[in-house]
This record gives structure tokens, sequence and C-alpha cells, in this order.
């Protein structure tokens, strides 16, 4: 578990949904400095559900959310993001007819502006395809190119956690790869917390410090990933079949 | 006295208008800005058609016509020329158009067709419009000054406006009507049941023209002139707030709104006004307009479904419904197929085929190039991460979204031209990812509206009355409760299905779709947010029905389901098909795992 | 020749005027997601107070100025009062449209009532006649030609350079993500109104200067050819709206010199429904 005592980022027996009945049930997840976790789960396991409900887009019905010591739950987004949290959604994670240069400054918003051309700067480092195409709208990007804009933009304000939905989906596999290997640790090594959210579980695992299993909107096993990996129960989550699938393993929930 | 008959003549005038926007806006949810123009060209047209001829009068007025037409002729002219101006604006609210821009299109029309008239006066006399209009059979027994003739004249407009408000609600409360306010709470769901978007509205549209026409042709027969400065797009705007205010989608609150305001309101100060000379002559009339404005936007936020709701057509079953002593997924679920006498004809092993068939988004392969074969009876997965394209392939099949390249038959027949209402008809028929439920429709209601054959579900099946639809009504009804009660929702038939819970609503969409007879049903994700134990219930109830001869082709992520249920299991990824087995089988491929862990 | 170049003249005239409200009508309905109905009704407010402080003895050049701010008042209002609670509340596109129509009702004919329905000019020269090439212009005309232009180099430069602009246009791309950038689209939006009005106002003015003589309902046409140089070019476009405001003026006015000059709306009309029959995302496509 996490090292610190204070986790960056801290859910508490979420219950979040879209007006109906709850999605996701008593979710309880942390993610501290410098940690990448990792949450995994077939389709429709209330996976992007909880990433909603933790950046504010989405009611928090029960439960609590601390950004470091902030208590944030059901603040408005722009005040979650002001507490340091920033988020990449799955689709629609650009401004599509903003250029390249200009979704980065979006995603530097809260910067001074003469701090803006230095981080753009260090993203460009970070990015160096990017540098290629200041100009381009963001919509005629390719996948991967979009994927790390939108890493990008939210890079701009060196945010003390990040949630990353899904970044690798509809990426060919070498780019998936080399998105979760090198640029996803990297911002852990430089001391961020990421929340990174994948269906496609084996690739992120070799990259987590901690991995959680969603499945039915519920948390259903937690654990460090090669332990879990190494289970039966782990790839019956995933293609069932197995009477008992997530009723037992390590670090059940 | 004058002054009471005057009102009682434009009190029926405002109501048959008011009825007619309530049909438009109200139950089908069709926002004519333009309905004004339709009263205008009745008045119009019954005002050529009662004149002689122009050049009787020594030519100082101009118009189009001038048949000295005994009544009622002129009256049905006016009817008719509603109708028919209705037609070439059909392409406004057919299926692409959002509606608030569609909107705005008839708006502008209607704003333009006034300028258009006031300044051409060839056709129409220009901005003096037209006078000394001819009253009803004033020349034969009555004289049209009299008390006797005007009070037979208000009691005859009230005799009409009860004929009119005796016309929608037949409309209204048919199945036809139901279908129209299915259309308003979600036009591309009813799409997909087989409901023609774009000949619904059409008729909406030429129903409410004709409605305005005769309210129009019976307002100039009686005051004698028609003024293009009278049928301002803002008169438009007062009837709206009549309906709002009276309740839309209630034609009794149609009927109290054009009393409330259009007699009531406006009228009334405008009587008031021509009564005291000290006040500048502008003030009242504009004051007039703004307390309109209020009464919109306060109505709108205080009670936007105004005095008297839209009511709950509670619906109780013919006779006590069958399928109760089964309970929940007794299995007693039959796919009828009484109507559709000529499907059977072509059975063959295989029922739908799609061959290269790919979709393209901005130049991302959502679909590339899938092709598979569905056997008949059999219930099929389709299975495969986020994005891998389940879903777009189900619309492609369902003909909800249109192919790039490819083709698909079914039934031994290609449909890929066909739109998705026109595969609905012949048997194919899907449900959406998310809930699609008619909000403001019962249970019972989002059913019905799926049963194709009904003969009361066409505007001349409505008008034709209860008396030709009753027997089919009745069988619906029947087939309805029975799946309700299978389902277990007896008790919530007649709620509103936009009040149930998300499980519920889920269910309400597949009894709906089998309602449809379908011979072929595409269900996306119908287990998402469904409890176990629920999901288990619909999983047998579909099995059984596959026995039966139907055939399913699912998207689904809950595995238990599929390795439960369903044979074979499709597996796709990005846009295309990985493999297909049964789930056992599946479970052992490597590439079949790697796609889920790995992508 | 000269028909067509004094024809010519007049359509750049109009589309001037029209562009500028054009261009502030489609940022509205870009941003705030209103198709606000009661713009005309807020341009009337504008060129009445232009006429207020005419009146007062201040050149119309000053009234201009206070038709901006009144415009941008009134429609900061608008929002905070009606529109903002009625979209807190979730109400459909289609009920703001109808609120709008209110709107506009409340806004003419409250001018009305107080300012009576007989037109009103300004009191102002027209300036010097100048020839340009073939075309014969007033300076006040090409004044409002200039205004016009340096309305729509600082709407681009807004647009394009300042961090409002970006702002305004990420929230009209995608308000969600805006927000998760930290940005607070609720004031995004009410600033929008409130540079929106001032655009507005400064149109309704420049209106009223261009047809000499107006009252509270000179503006119901004027309407008309807004939404069809919005709509012609693609709703939400900035860009789009400046196109279709030059080729409704031109086709407008020069229609009017060869068929008859009272028809010329209905040009703009059909141009109007053909493009939302045929291509209701219009010529340039979706929103900036």
């Amino acid at each position: 578990m996490s090292a610190e005592d204070q986790a960056a980022l801290r859910a508490r027996d979420v219950t979040a949904g879209y007006g109906g009945d709850p999605v996701i049930r008593g979710v309880s997840v942390r993610a501290g400095k410098g940690q990448v976790v990792s949450v995994v789960g077939p389709n429709g396991s209330g996976k992007s559900t909880l990433l909603k409900a933790l950046t504010g887009a989405l009611r928090v019905t029960s439960g609590q959310v601390w950004v470091g010591s902030r208590e944030v739950t059901n603040s408005a987004p722009e005040e979650i993001a002001r507490a340091g949290v920033g988020y990449v959604p799955q689709v629609e994670d650009v401004f599509a007819p903003l250029t390249v240069r200009e979704n980065l400054e979006m995603g530097g918003y809260l910067l001074d502006r003469h701090e803006l051309p230095g981080r753009i700067e260090h993203v460009m480092t970070v990015f160096p395809r990017l540098a290629t195409m200041v100009r381009r709208p963001a919509g005629k990007l390719s996948g991967g190119e979009r994927k790390m804009l939108a890493m990008g933009r939210v890079l701009m304000l060196r945010p003390a956690v990040f949630l990353l939905d899904e970044p690798t989906a509809n990426l060919a596999p070498a780019i998936a790869r080399s998105l979760l290997t090198e640029h996803v640790r990297q911002l852990a090594e430089q001391g961020a917390a990421v929340l990174i959210v994948e269906q496609r579980a084996r690739a992120v695992l070799e990259v987590s410090d901690l991995t959680y299993v969603m499945g039915g909107g519920e948390l259903r096993m937690a654990g460090a990933p090669a332990e879990l990996a190494a289970s039966p129960e782990f790839v019956a989550s995933f293609l069932g079949g197995r009477p008992g699938a997530g009723t037992a393993g390590p670090g059940m929930v | 006295m004058y002054y009471l008959i005057i009102l009682l003549v434009y009190a029926a005038v405002d109501v048959i208008a008011c009825l007619g926007l309530s049909q438009q806006f109200g139950v089908a949810g069709v926002t004519n800005f333009g309905f004004i123009i339709f009263q205008a060209a009745g008045a119009y047209v019954a005002a050529a058609l009662a004149l002689p001829p122009d050049t009787a009068n020594g030519g100082f007025q101009l118009y189009i016509g001038g048949f000295s037409l005994p009544f009622p002729l002129p009256w049905l002219g006016a009817a008719a020329a509603g109708g028919l101006l209705a037609l070439p604006f059909t392409f406004l609210v057919g299926r692409r158009l959002r509606g608030d821009f569609a909107a705005v299109g008839l708006l502008v029309t209607a704003v333009l067709l006034n300028l258009l008239v006031t300044n051409y006066r060839p056709l129409f006399n220009g901005d003096a419009g037209m006078a000394v209009v001819p009253a009803p059979l004033a020349h034969g027994m009555f004289v049209e000054t009299s008390k006797g003739y005007q009070y037979a004249f208000a009691a005859g407009g009230i005799v009409v406006a009860g004929v009119v408000y005796w016309f929608v609600r037949r409309i209204t409360e048919s199945p036809y009507g139901r279908t129209l306010r299915a259309m308003r709470d979600n036009d591309k769901v009813a799409d997909s049941l087989g409901k023609n978007l774009l000949a619904l509205r059409t008729g909406v549209l030429v129903a409410g023209g004709a409605i305005a026409g005769l309210s129009g042709g019976i307002l100039v027969s009686f005051i004698g002139v028609w003024s293009p400065p009278a049928w301002s797009y803002a008169e438009t705007i007062v009837l709206f707030t009549a309906v709002i205010i009276g309740g839309a989608g209630n034609h009794l609150g149609a009927v109290l709104g054009a009393v409330l305001v259009p007699v009531g309101f406006e009228e009334v100060t405008r009587y008031i006004s021509n009564g005291d000379q000290n006040l500048p002559p502008n003030l009242l009339p504009s004051l007039q307009w703004v307390a309109i404005g209020l009464l919109i936007a306060v109505f709108l936020w205080l009670r936007p479904q105004g005095v008297l709701p839209e009511r709950k057509r509670v619906i109780s079953a013919p006779d006590a419904a069958p399928g109760g002593p089964g309970g929940p997924g007794g299995g007693g679920i039959r796919p009828a197929r009484a109507h559709h006498p000529a499907r059977s004809r072509c059975e063959g092993p295989e029922i739908l085929r799609a061959s290269a068939v790919s979709r393209e988004f901005g130049g991302v392969h959502a679909v590339a190039g899938v092709s598979l074969s569905i056997a008949r009876g059999t219930l099929t997965g389709l299975i495969g991460p986020n994005g891998a394209g389940k879903s777009t392939l189900l619309s492609l099949l369902a003909g909800t979204d249109k192919v790039s390249s490819g083709q698909i038959t079914y039934s031994g027949r290609d449909v890929t031209a066909l739109p998705a209402y026109r595969r609905a008809r012949s048997g194919l028929v899907r449900t959406f990812q998310l809930a699609t439920e008619f909000k403001r429709l019962t249970v019972l209601e989002n059913l019905l509206c799926a049963m194709p054959g009904n003969r009361g579900d066409s505007f001349l099946g409505a008008v034709a009355g209860r008396r030709c639809w009753r027997a089919d009504e009745d069988l619906a009804i029947e087939r309805a409760m029975t799946l309700i009660a299978e389902f277990g929702l007896t008790r919530h038939a007649n709620d509103y299905a936009g009040d149930l819970s998300g499980g519920q609503r889920r269910l309400v969409e597949i009894m709906r779709a089998l309602m449809a007879e379908p011979e072929m049903l595409l269900l996306d994700e119908p287990m998402a947010g469904v409890y176990p134990e629920l999901a288990r219930r619909i999983g047998t109830a579909l099995r059984d029905l596959c026995q039966q001869g139907m055939t399913i082709l699912m998207v689904e992520h809950e595995l238990a389901i599929m390795d439960e249920f369903c044979d074979p299991v499709i597996v796709m990824a990005d846009g295309a098909i990985l493999a297909q087995g049964t789930m056992a089988e599946l479970r052992d491929r490597s590439d079949v795992v790697e796609a889920y862990l790995v992508g | 020749m000269s028909l067509l170049l004094s024809s010519v003249g007049f359509g750049l005239i109009t589309s001037a005027v029209l562009a500028i409200a054009a261009v502030g009508f489609t940022l509205q309905f870009a941003v705030t997601d209103v198709l606000n109905l009661a713009f005309a009704g807020v341009m009337t407010a504008g060129a009445f107070t232009a006429y207020l402080v005419n009146q007062a003895g201040y050149s119309v050049w000053v009234g201009l100025v206070a038709a901006m701010a009144a415009g941008s008042v009134l429609s900061a209002l608008l929002n905070y009062l009606v529109y903002a609670p009625f979209q807190r509340r979730g109400a459909a596109p289609i009920t703001l449209v109808i609120v709008s129509l209110g709107m506009a009702l409340i806004i003419e004919f409250g001018i009305a009532a107080v300012a009576g329905g007989v037109g009103v000019s300004y009191r102002m020269g027209q300036g010097r006649t100048v020839r340009l090439g073939g075309l014969v212009l007033t300076t006040v005309q090409l004044t409002i030609m200039a205004i016009s232009l340096v309305v729509m180099v600082g709407v681009h430069a807004l647009l394009r350079y300042s961090r409002l602009g970006k702002a305004m246009r990420a929230t009209a791309a995608n308000r969600m993500l805006a927000r998760t950038c930290g940005i607070r689209t609720g004031r995004v939006i009410a600033v929008t109104w409130a540079v929106t009005g001032a655009l507005c106002g400064l149109a309704g003015t420049v209106f009223a200067i261009d047809v000499g003589s107006f009252d509270p309902t000179s503006t119901d046409i004027f309407l008309i050819l807004i939404l069809a140089a919005v709509f012609l070019g693609g709703p939400g476009n900035a860009y789009a709206a400046m196109l279709g405001a030059l080729v409704i003026g031109l086709a407008t006015e020069i229609s009017a010199a060869y068929i008859q000059a009272d028809y010329k709306y209905v040009v703009a009309f059909v141009i109007l429904l053909a493009m939302l029959a045929v291509r209701p995302t219009g010529l340039l496509g979706t929103r900036t």
C-alpha cells in the first residue's frame, strides 16, 4: 500500500451514477505521490464512472474524495482542477477546433502569462512530436498524437494527481506501450500520483505500483500487480468462466 | 351585447387555432413558429373564394380568385389551403434538422411571407389587404347586421370549435396519437421502431395547417377584412403562450389557454384601451405584448406543464391479464407473428449476413471489413474490448447508421440501402445502449407503441375512430400485459417509463422490442446496470425466445451471461472480427485473451 | 454598370452592419448554447440608448459607445436573470428559444411603450460624398464600414490571441473539458454575454444610422438577415458568420437593384431555407 499516510488522492466509499441507480458502489481507492496506480476491469465495470466522480463531472451520492488534505467531494470540476488534479478523458480529450499550441495554453490556463512559454517548451521536450505541429488543429491529429496532446495539455499545470482514462484505447500496440512505459512512468517519477484506468490490463500492470480490479461497479481485488497477474482469478475477472471468480484472491477487498 | 358576440367569435377562432397548435407542439413536439401563416392563408383563400371577381368592384382591390362561392365552401377552402401550404415546409421538420433550427426556419418563413404579401399588390392587394368579404349566407335568409344573425354566427363558430376539439382528441387518443407522443419524446427511437418520422411530421403539419386555415376562414368571414399586419409572427407567440399556459399536450388546456390569453387577456384589454382616451395610443397594446413575454417566461419557469398538465393515460387490461401464475421467467413469451405471414416463406439456415461491412468516421475505421453470418434461431453474443466497434456494427446492421462500404443481407434480401424504420418493419429490430424509453408514456404505452399492424396507428385509422382499431388495440394490450407480467412489472404498467429505475427501464426497452414482433433482435447491452439476478432472468427469457424461433444478436460485457446463454459468441477487436465460438473455446484462445488483456 | 456598382456599395454597407450583428449572435450561440432570438430586441435597446444620448446633445458617436454599454449590460442581465437559471435547470434548447422570443417581446414592446411607436432619427449630418472608383459613398457610410472592419479584426484578435478569446473557444468546443482545465466556464459565459451584447448594441446603432429612421420593431426583419448570415456560414463559427454576412448583404442589395426593392429579403430567405434543408451545418461546417 501507499508508503505515505497522506495520499495525494484518496476516495472513500464512493457511490455515484448518472441519476438513476448508482453505477459504482462503495469504491475506495488511494494513490500516493510517485505512484502509478491502475484500475482495471472489463467493459462496464465502472472504471470511467469512478474517474468522472473523482473529477467532479459526476455527482457523488455518498462517500468522500480528498486531494492531499483538501476534501473535494462534489466540488465543481474547475475547482478540483485548481486543487491539482489533471484529467485526460477517454474520448473528446482535446479541444478539436483549437490548435495544438492553443490546447496547451488552455491546459496552462491557470499559469501566469510569463510561465506559459516555458511550460509549453517543457511539454514539447516530453512529447517531441507535438513540436512539429504546433499550429495544426487538434481535430486533425492522429490517434496517438492526439493522446499525447491530451497528456501534454494536462502536464502544463504540473498537477499533483493525474487521472488517465484508458489512454491507450485505439492506439497501435507499440505506441500504447511506449506511452505507458515512458510517459506514464515518468509522470510518477517526477513526483505525481497517477491513477490510470485501463481495460487492457497486462501492459498497464507492468508499470503499476498498485492495482485495483473492478467488476460490476465494485472493487473486486486489489494488490501488487505481479501477484494479481499470476492469479487465475485475475484472468477470470475479465473473461469469466471459473466459478468463484472474484471471490478469492490476493488482497481481496 | 355586440361586444359579447365578438368575444364569442374570437374565442371560437382562437380555440380552434390553439387546438391545432396544441396538436403540433404539445402532442407531436413540432415547434411551428410559422403557425400564423397557415391561419392567414386560410383567411385569404376564404376571402378570395367568397368575394366576387375583383373586376366587379371597380378595381379598388386586387386579388386572385373571386368566385362568389356560397357558404360553406370558403371555409372548406380555407382548411384545404392551410393544409396544402404545409407541404412545402415538411422538409424543414423532416429527419435531419435539429428541432430548434427547424423552428427558426419556420419563424423566418412566417416573417418573410408576411413581408412578401405586404409588398406584392396584384396577388394579395398588398398592405391594404382585402375588405368587404361577404359573410356566410348573408344574402339569403339573414341580414348580416341583425342581432339574430350575429348570435347564429357565434353559435356556428362554437360548434365548429367543438367539432375540431372532437377531431384532435380523436387523433390524440388513438394509437396514432400515441406514436406522435413517442416521436416527441425520442424521435430516433421511434424511427428504429418502424415509425416514419417524415410521414408523421408531414401529417402533423398538414392537419395543424388545415385547422389553422379553418380558423382564419371563420375569422375573415366574420370581420369581413383581411389585412397582412394582423398576421405578424408575434401572433404566433400569443398562441404559443396560450398553449403553454393551458398545458401543452392537453387539448382541454389549449381551450382554456385560448380563452385566457388571446381572448380574455388580449381582447379585453384592447377594449379597455379603446375606452380610455387619455392614454397614449400605443401604450396599452405595447404593454400587452410585454405582458405576453412575461407570461411565457414566468409560466415556463414556475409551471412548465401548464394549468392543465398532460394527463396520464391509464389503461386497464381488457380482461384480467394472463401470465400471473407463471411469474417472472415463466417462459411463456412467444414471438407472435400473426401479422407477418409473408416472412416465414423464406426460411433458411441463415437470417442475416454482412459482407465486408465498413464504417469510417473522419478517417478512422470504427468497423473495418466485417463479414458475418447469423443462423436463424441462435442467441449470438458479440463481445470485445471498448472501442472494438460493437455498437457501431449493431447500428449498421439495424440501419440507424449508414455503411461506408459493404453489403447487408437480411432474410435473403439486400437491405443495405433501407432506412432503419423499413428494416424494423421487415422484422429486424434493435435496442439502444443508453436508456431510450419514451419518458412521458406509461410502461404499457411504451409497449403498445411498438406493436406493428395496429389499424389505429395511421392518420386515417385514427380518424376512422375506435371502432376501427379497438380489436387491434385490445390484442396489443393483452400481449403487452402478458409480457409485462412475464418480466414482473405488472405493478408499474401504468407508471410513466421515465419514473422507473434504471434496471426497470432496460426491461421496458427489451419488452418494447419484443412487442415489435421481431424475427431478429439486435440488443445493445441489455443487461447494463441490471442486478445479476434480473440479468439471468432476462437471459433465460431471451433463450426461450430463440428456442421458439427468434434470432438474437446481443452485445454484452457480462461474460457470465455469455457463458450461460450465448452460442456462438463473436469477438471483435479494433473494428474487425477476431474469433467466433463458444465462450469456453474462446477462453482457450490466446489471441482472445490477449485482445482483452493486452489489446 | 453604375446600377451594379451602386448596389454593390449598398450591399457592402449592409454587409458591414450585418457582420457586426451576425458575429455577435453566432459567438453568443457557440459559447452559451442559447439561440437568442431577443438579439434584435437588444439591438433596438442599443439604438434607442444612442438616441437618448444624441437627444441630450451629444454626438451620435458618443451615443454609439453608450449603446455598446447598454447592450452589454442588458445581455448580461438576460443571461444572469433568465437564460442561466433555465439552463441550470436543464431546460431543452427549444424551451430556451421560446423563452428568448418572450424576452424579445418584453424588450421591443417595453421600448415601444416608453418611446411610442413612431419612427425617430439621430441628429447628425451624412458627411461629404466620396467617390471611390464607381462607388459613391458618404463619409458616414465609410465610417460604418471602417467600424465593421475594426470589429472583425478585433474579434479575430480576441479569438486567436487573447486568453479570454481562447477560453471562449475552448468553452464552445467542449465545456466539460474546459472546466477540467480549471477554466471557470460560468464566468467565461457571463463575459461572453457582455462582449457579444456590446457588439449587439453597436450593431443596433449603426443599423439605425444606416436606415435613417427607426422604430422599436425595425430590427425584426434585420433579425432574419442575421439568422440567414449565421446559418449560411454555419452556426457557431465567427468566420462563417462574416462570410455569410458578406454574401447575404451583397445578395439582398444587388437583387434589390435588379428585381424589386421590396423582395430583397426574399433572396436571403431562399438562401437560408435552402441551407437549412441541404446542409444544416453551413458552408464552413460546425463550431469554431
